[in-house]
C-alpha cells in the first residue's frame, strides 16, 4: 500500500528513476485521482497497522495488553470485511473514470499502448492499466514577442537589410493525435513557441523591411503557419496549427516616430501636389477666360469698325447724291453751318493785318498767346481792331 | 488463530518482495536496471519486467523528443558583424547504455549541459565559418546553416547517446550596444525618405505651377494675336468700304471730311481762333464797314 504515494512500483529502491519520471511527466495519470484516494488510504492503513499491532502483541506478548485475545480477534473479522469492500470500492474508484466530450483518453496496458477511450465512462482496471486523459478539442494559443500592452521587446528581429522590426504574433493550436503528443513529444507547448518563434525570426530575417511593413503581412502569416506544420510533422507531434495571427509588424518604438514622419512626409508630398494643382486650375481658367474676352473685344472693335464705315460711308454717299444736285448752294450750306457751329463754340480774336501796318504780320507776333489761354473767357479786346467775346 | 497470526506479515512481506522485483516500462520511456551500479539490462520496449529485490535498481529514462533552449551567445561571422544568436534543439535519448556511461547519474540536467556546449561550439563553429557573413544568416540560407548545425551537433552527441532531431535557430539579434546605432541608422533613412519625398512634392508641385504660368502667357499672347488680326481685318474692311465711298467724288470728300474734321476737333474745345477778317466767313461781315472790298465770294 505504501506504494501509492510514490508510485505503484517503486518501493523496491529505483527511487531516483521514479523521481526523474515524475519531474518529467508533471501530469502523470495518477494524479487526478490522488486527492480524494489519500485520506481513505490513510484511514484505511491506520486501521490496519492498529489490526496490525493488535494481533502481533497478541501473538508476541500474550496476556501483556490490557485487551485479552479473543476480543481483538472478533473485532479483526469485521474489520477485514470492512477492509475488503472499501479496498474493493477503492479499486472500482480508481479503474472508472469519465472522459468528457471534448477530450479523449489513452490507456496504457502495463505501461505499453493499449487503446484510445473515447468520451463517456471507462474502465481501465487498476493497476494492469493507466490512462491519461487530453483535452484535444479546445484551442491553446501561444503569443510570442509581446502581443497587445505586454510588449517587451522581445519581439524585435533582425531584417535581411539590417534593419529591425517589431513582430508580435499568435499561434493558434490544437492535438489532432493524442497519441502522437503523448508519445513523441515532451512539451507540446514549449514546442510549439520554440519552432513559431524559431521560424518567424528565420522568414523575417529573409525578408527586407519595407515588404514586412505594408504588402507581406497576410503572406508572413501564411508561411508561418505552413513551415511551423511542417516543422511540427517532422516531430511527428500529433499538433495541428490552426492558425497565425500576425497581430504586429511594426518599426520598433524607438524609430517609429522617423517612420510617421515618413508618412507625413508623403501627406505633405501629396498636398504640395493638389496645391500646385489648384494653383494651376485657377490661373489656367483665368487665362482662358481673359483670352476669350480680348478674343471677343477685338470681335467687337470689328463689328464697332466695320459698322462705323459703312455708316460714314453710307452718310457721305447720300450727302454726295444731294450735293450732286446742286453743288454750289450744298457746299456753301455745309460750309457756314460747320462755321457757324465751331465759332459758336470757339474763342474768337479777328486780327485786321491792316490794322498791324503794312509791314504784313503785323502784331501776331507779340500776342501773349499764354494770356489768351489762360483767360479765354475774359479776354480783353486787343488792338485797335474790333474783338468778339468768346464765350 | 496462531498460524494466522504468522500469516499475515509473511504475506505483507511477500507482496512488497514482489513489488519491488516487478516494473513497468511506459511507452515513453527507457529503463535502464542497474545492480550496484552496473547495468546489467536495458527495456526500451513498454511492459512489464522483472529484477531483483533490493540489489537491482530501475533507472527511468524519457524516450519522447525532448527540447533544449539555449543560452544566447554573441557569434562573429566573417564580415565581423557581431550577432546575438540562441537557439533550440530538439533530441531524443538513443541510446540508453551511452546516455548513462556518458552522463552518470546526473541524468538529464547533466546531459542538457553537455549537448549545450555542443550546440554552441558547433553553431560558432557553423556561423563563423569563412564563407558564412551577416548576410549569409539573415537570408534564405538560413536553413542551411541549420541543417549544418544539427548535422555536426549530432555527430558529436552521438557519443553522449543523443540523437538530435533537429536544431532551429530563433533569435539573430544585434547586440545591445549595436542596437543603438541601427536605430540611428533607421532613423537617418527614414529621414531621407521624408526630405525625398517633401523635395519630390516640391518639384512636382514647381513644375506644375511653370507649366501652368506658361500655359497663361500663350493663352494671352494666342488670343491677342487673334484679336489683333481680327483688328487687322476689321480696319481693313473699314477702309475698303471708306475707299470704295470716297472714291466717287475724291474732291466733295476732302472738302466735306474737312468740315467734319473742323467740327470735331474745335467743338466744345477752349481754343480761341484768331481770325483775320479776310477769311471768306466774314465775308458779309466786313462788306459794310469796309466798302472798299468787294466780296470775296462770287
Amino acid at each position: 500500500m505504501a506504494g501509492n504515494n510514490g508510485g505503484p512500483w517503486g518501493g523496491g529502491g529505483g527511487n531516483r528513476g521514479d523521481d526523474d519520471d515524475k519531474a518529467k511527466r508533471p501530469n502523470g495519470g495518477r494524479r487526478p485521482g490522488e486527492g480524494p484516494q489519500i485520506p481513505e488510504i490513510d484511514e484505511l492503513m491506520n486501521k490496519g497497522r492498529e489490526q496490525l499491532r493488535v494481533l502481533m502483541g497478541g501473538g508476541n506478548r500474550g496476556g501483556s495488553n490490557s485487551s485479552g485475545p479473543n476480543e481483538p480477534f472478533k473485532v479483526t473479522r469485521g474489520m477485514v470485511g470492512l477492509g475488503v469492500l472499501g479496498l474493493a470500492l477503492l479499486w472500482a474508484f480508481m479503474s472508472f473514470y469519465t472522459v468528457r466530450p471534448e477530450e479523449r483518453s489513452v490507456e496504457l496496458l502495463l505501461g505499453a499502448r493499449y487503446q484510445t477511450g473515447n468520451p463517456g465512462l471507462n474502465f481501465a482496471p487498476w493497476p494492469f492499466v493507466t490512462y491519461e486523459v487530453i483535452n484535444v478539442t479546445s484551442e491553446n494559443s501561444e503569443s510570442i514577442g509581446g502581443t497587445g500592452t505586454a510588449n517587451d521587446g522581445s519581439g524585435l528581429m533582425l531584417t535581411t537589410d539590417a534593419n529591425i522590426v517589431d513582430i508580435g504574433f499568435q499561434v493558434v493550436w490544437n492535438i489532432n493525435d493524442p497519441e502522437k503528443v503523448l508519445f513523441n513529444i515532451s512539451d507540446p507547448e514549449l514546442t510549439v513557441r520554440a519552432v513559431s518563434e524559431s521560424v518567424m525570426r528565420e522568414i523575417i530575417a529573409a525578408s527586407n523591411l519595407a515588404p514586412i511593413l505594408n504588402r507581406d503581412r497576410g503572406l508572413i502569416a501564411d508561411t508561418v503557419m505552413a513551415n511551423v506544420q511542417t516543422t511540427l510533422d517532422e516531430y511527428d507531434s500529433g499538433i495541428t496549427i490552426v492558425r497565425v495571427n500576425l497581430e504586429r509588424a511594426d518599426p520598433p518604438g524607438e524609430v517609429i516616430e522617423s517612420f510617421l514622419k515618413v508618412q507625413a512626409a508623403e501627406q505633405q508630398r501629396d498636398t504640395l501636389q493638389r496645391q500646385a494643382d489648384a494653383y494651376a486650375n485657377t490661373v489656367l481658367g483665368e487665362a482662358r477666360g481673359t483670352a476669350a474676352s480680348i478674343v471677343e473685344a477685338a470681335e467687337g472693335y470689328r463689328a464697332q469698325t466695320i459698322n462705323d464705315a459703312l455708316g460714314q460711308a453710307s452718310r457721305f454717299t447720300a450727302v454726295l447724291s444731294e450735293y450732286l444736285k446742286a453743288p454750289e448752294v450744298t457746299r456753301q450750306r455745309i460750309y457756314l453751318e460747320t462755321m457757324e457751329r465751331v465759332l459758336s463754340h470757339v474763342g474768337k480774336i479777328i486780327l485786321d493785318p491792316a490794322v498791324g501796318g503794312e509791314g504784313g504780320s503785323g502784331v501776331v507776333p507779340f500776342l501773349p498767346l499764354n494770356e489768351l489761354m489762360r483767360n479765354t473767357t475774359a479776354a480783353p479786346a486787343l488792338g485797335a481792331a474790333t474783338t468778339a467775346e468768346g464765350n | 488463530m496462531r498460524k494466522s497470526a504468522y500469516l499475515l506479515p509473511i504475506l505483507a512481506i511477500a507482496v512488497v518482495g514482489l513489488m519491488s522485483s516487478v516494473y513497468v516500462v511506459d511507452e515513453r520511456e527507457k529503463v535502464l536496471v542497474l545492480q550496484f551500479g552496473q547495468i546489467r539490462q536495458v527495456q526500451d520496449t513498454p511492459g512489464i519486467g522483472f529484477k531483483i529485490p533490493f540489489i537491482q535498481e530501475v533507472v527511468k529514462y524519457d524516450d519522447r523528443i525532448l527540447s533544449l533552449d539555449t543560452d544566447p551567445i554573441e557569434v562573429t561571422p566573417s564580415d565581423d558583424r557581431r550577432l546575438v544568436v540562441d537557439a533550440f534543439a530538439r533530441y531524443r535519448i538513443s541510446d540508453v547504455v551511452l546516455f548513462r556511461q556518458a552522463v552518470g547519474a546526473g541524468g538529464v540536467a547533466t546531459a542538457e549541459d553537455r549537448l549545450q556546449s555542443i550546440l554552441n561550439a558547433q553553431i560558432r563553429e557553423v556561423l563563423g565559418a569563412d564563407q558564412v557573413t551577416s548576410d549569409t544568416i539573415l537570408s534564405a540560407d538560413r536553413r542551411q546553416l541549420m541543417n549544418r548545425i544539427r548535422d555536426q551537433a549530432q555527430a558529436s552527441a552521438q557519443g553522449l547517446g543523443i540523437a538530435i532531431v533537429d536544431v532551429r535557430l530563433k533569435q539573430t539579434n544585434l547586440p545591445d550596444q549595436n542596437l543603438a546605432a541601427t536605430f540611428d541608422r533607421m532613423r537617418a533613412e527614414r529621414e531621407r525618405e521624408a526630405a525625398d519625398e517633401i523635395a519630390r512634392g516640391n518639384e512636382a508641385a514647381q513644375r506644375v505651377r511653370a507649366l501652368a504660368d506658361r500655359t497663361v502667357v500663350e493663352t494671352l499672347s494666342e488670343a491677342e494675336r487673334l484679336a489683333q488680326v481680327t483688328r487687322g481685318e476689321a480696319d481693313a474692311e473699314a477702309s475698303a468700304i471708306f475707299a470704295q465711298a470716297y472714291g466717287a467724288d475724291p474732291e466733295f470728300f476732302d472738302f466735306y471730311r474737312s468740315m467734319q474734321a473742323y467740327e470735331a476737333s474745335l467743338l466744345g474745345s477752349n481754343s480761341t481762333m484768331v481770325m483775320s477778317p479776310d477769311s471768306a466767313f466774314f465775308d458779309y461781315l466786313y462788306s459794310g464797314d469796309v466798302p472798299v472790298a468787294p466780296p470775296v465770294v462770287e
